[in-house]
């Protein structure tokens, strides 16, 4: 892998960065209609793949938060068309790394010695980028270990990469900016709590052990005394990331094996735990050499409050979308139903909303699911593209905790999908309280 | 007031450790050789012996530190199989490392020079320390191509380097980030864009190319040079 030799590093290089990107989405909508006067029949798909490069060459160089961005972008893939988010699937993967030195740097700053003194073997050339640090191998008294280094700066540079984000995160999701602003702090709330090295060993210890009951799913040993703010090691996980695994055709029991401990992982943390495991990315998971899912990153933890589970799942699961006075009063508790709505605007989000959680609670219906149906998700697709259509959803709407939420049950049933996996969707059912159901 | 268990005196560099400790307690330099002599249970001209002024123990305090951290990151196991960018990178992460435990006082001789934009006088010692080093660094990322060897430009290379030190020296004094998390950022991003310059480029091939046009003779006599 080339080594990246420079990383803009100022608010104005980074912005510059930006304008450049700017530019180019501009000039390619100018190249796109212009075409598009000779040849009407030309789509809008080609324009989309024009952009979608441009804005990626431009986050991978910014590295860190931006990344970031770029990879909760292509998490959505219901909002964004199909080119973005091939494009963006990319910077799960890759990330140009850091210098050699740097990383001896860190090293001595956090335990006074070097790297190669700390353990038998430390290999300087990192094997992989992990979005806001990069993963080098090692091995100390015959086992083989992961070592995270965090990218210096990073939690500096965090808040104002995001203020540049914002306009285009606005273009390409069609929010109003100063109400996505309550979104952009909750972002950046997980964002800088994934900087805090030492609060990610700890969770990650909390986690394993919490979810040490579930079959077929096993963690990394975490070693707190081998990390610090800006390292983390753990222990090497053998396996392969899910495009590998899908290319050596595994068997529809084999898939449904790991679909089902996907399934069961987060389902066991929402409804066990009350806090979850919130950037199901696939660089995040491994298929072991045994044919069990390993979870490698525990670097961002959203915390589901009380007052957000209760009224949403309770509308998911209980049944409670037959009683549209109490769906209603849960839309309100949501914000989905905000205190100032006209009638006609309650009986219309009302409609909306419950549209979309029928279709997303759609695998909790039956006991169980099979996600390679495209039907499903085309579903889901058109449902995003036909909000992004309507002036009743220009400005955003909910309570700040969908984002993750959301984020973090679409991203498995995406990952569901790319296994084509049928689970079980009746294990670790929500505990929601019985009396609700009385309304 | 004379200390009353003061050990002999007898090398510089128990000299340079006191007038650290002076310096630092007290803020100021002491009034006078003679008085700080005097300190020491030695006389003026004892001191002399091992430094002509005050002015000469922080000058060579500077030389000292760097000096050491260029034993110190030649004795790495890594060091030989270290591009030369990436020796310079870690020099200069050895130097702030090393000037961190000395923090005070390498502040207070820099910020005694009010001109923040030339290289302080007290680093006069350090500067041909350095480029002696930086010339080794480069001269083994020409042999080994790593860096382009421009006629007049190479030598170039290592004043590029000390101002680039000079620079991160002074980025240093001034860093109030957690860690100096900035001036790692600092190192990493100048020294890299140094060594960016100091590779083959575009330029090296317009050049090339400009140069074969200028000897092509059909090209002078259309252009009716």
């Amino acid at each position: 892998m080339k080594i990246q030799e420079s990383m803009p590093a100022t608010k104005v290089e980074r912005s510059a960065k930006f304008v450049k990107t700017g530019f180019q989405i501009g000039g390619n909508y100018i190249k796109h209609y212009s075409k598009k006067l000779f040849n009407p029949d030309l789509t809008r798909e080609e324009l989309n793949e024009d952009n979608a490069s441009d804005i990626y060459n431009s986050l991978s160089q910014l590295k860190g938060s931006a990344l970031k961005v770029a990879q909760m972008l292509s998490m959505d893939k219901n909002a964004l068309p199909k080119a973005y988010v091939n494009k963006f699937s990319q910077s799960q993967y890759n990330a140009p790394p850091l210098s050699g030195p740097l990383i001896t740097r860190t090293f001595t700053k956090s335990f006074g010695k070097r790297p190669e003194e700390l353990f038998d073997t430390f290999n300087p050339v990192s094997t992989n980028a992990a979005s806001i640090g990069q993963v080098h191998e090692a091995s100390l008294n015959g086992k083989k270990l992961a070592v995270k280094v965090q990218y210096p700066g990073v939690a500096d540079s965090i808040s104002s990469d995001l203020k540049l984000v914002k306009p285009f995160a606005f273009r390409l999701l069609g929010m109003n900016e100063k109400e996505l602003n309550i979104y952009i702090r909750e972002v950046e709330e997980r964002l800088l709590e994934e900087t805090d090295y030492e609060l990610e060993v700890r969770r990650s210890i909390e986690f394993s052990k919490a979810c040490a009951q579930l079959k077929n799913t096993v963690f990394p040993t975490y070693y707190p005394e081998l990390s610090s703010g800006k390292i983390i090691t753990m222990d090497w996980m053998e396996g392969m990331h899910l495009k590998e695994f899908l290319a050596t055709n595994p068997s529809q029991a084999l898939r449904n094996k790991i679909g089902q401990a996907l399934w069961d992982f987060y389902h066991f943390q929402q409804h066990q735990l009350k806090a979850v495991h919130a950037d199901p990315h696939p660089g995040n998971f491994l298929i072991t050499p045994d044919k069990k899912l390993a979870v490698i990153d525990f670097g961002c933890i959203k915390e589901i409050p009380e007052d957000f589970y209760e009224p949403f799942f309770a509308l998911v699961w209980e049944g409670l979308m037959n009683h549209k006075s109490a769906t209603i009063d849960a839309f309100r508790k949501l914000g989905m139903i905000q205190p100032n709505d006209t009638a006609r605007q309650v009986e219309f989000y009302y409609k909306s909303y419950k549209e979309m959680i029928s279709l997303f609670s759609m695998p909790y219906a039956s006991n169980t699911f099979d996600f390679s149906q495209p039907q499903f998700f085309e579903d889901i697709y058109d449902w995003g593209e036909k909000i992004t259509k309507m002036p009743e959803f220009r400005q955003p709407r909910g309570v700040k905790h969908f984002i993750y939420i959301n984020r973090t049950n679409f991203g498995l049933y995406t990952i569901l999908n790319e296994l084509n996996a049928t689970v079980n969707t009746q294990t670790y059912k929500p505990a929601v309280k019985k009396q609700r159901m009385k309304v | 007031m004379a200390k009353a268990t003061v050990k002999p005196i007898i090398t510089s560099q128990e000299i340079e450790e006191e007038y650290i400790d002076y310096v630092l307690t007290n803020n100021e330099p002491p009034k006078s050789v003679y008085d700080f002599a005097k300190k020491l249970n030695m006389t003026e001209a004892e001191f002399y012996t091992f430094y002509s002024s005050f002015v000469a123990i922080e000058k060579s305090f500077w030389t000292g530190v760097t000096n050491k951290v260029i034993e110190k990151v030649k004795e790495q196991q890594i060091w030989p199989s270290y591009s030369a960018r990436e020796k310079m990178l870690s020099f200069f992460y050895g130097y702030v490392e090393l000037l961190n435990t000395r923090r005070s006082f390498a502040i207070y001789t820099l910020k005694k020079h009010a001109k923040r934009l030339s290289s302080p006088e007290v680093l006069s010692g350090v500067k041909p320390v350095f480029e002696n080093f930086a010339e080794e660094v480069i001269n083994d990322g020409l042999d080994s191509g790593e860096l382009a060897n421009r006629k007049f430009f190479s030598k170039r290379y290592k004043d590029a380097l000390w101002l680039q030190f000079t620079f991160l020296v002074n980025f240093w004094a001034d860093d109030d980030s957690t860690a100096f998390e900035k001036t790692d950022e600092a190192i990493e991003k100048g020294v890299n864009v140094a060594f960016d310059l100091f590779q083959h480029s575009p330029i090296d091939n317009l050049f090339e190319y400009g140069k074969f046009l200028a000897r092509n003779g059909k090209f002078r006599e259309k252009m009716g040079i």
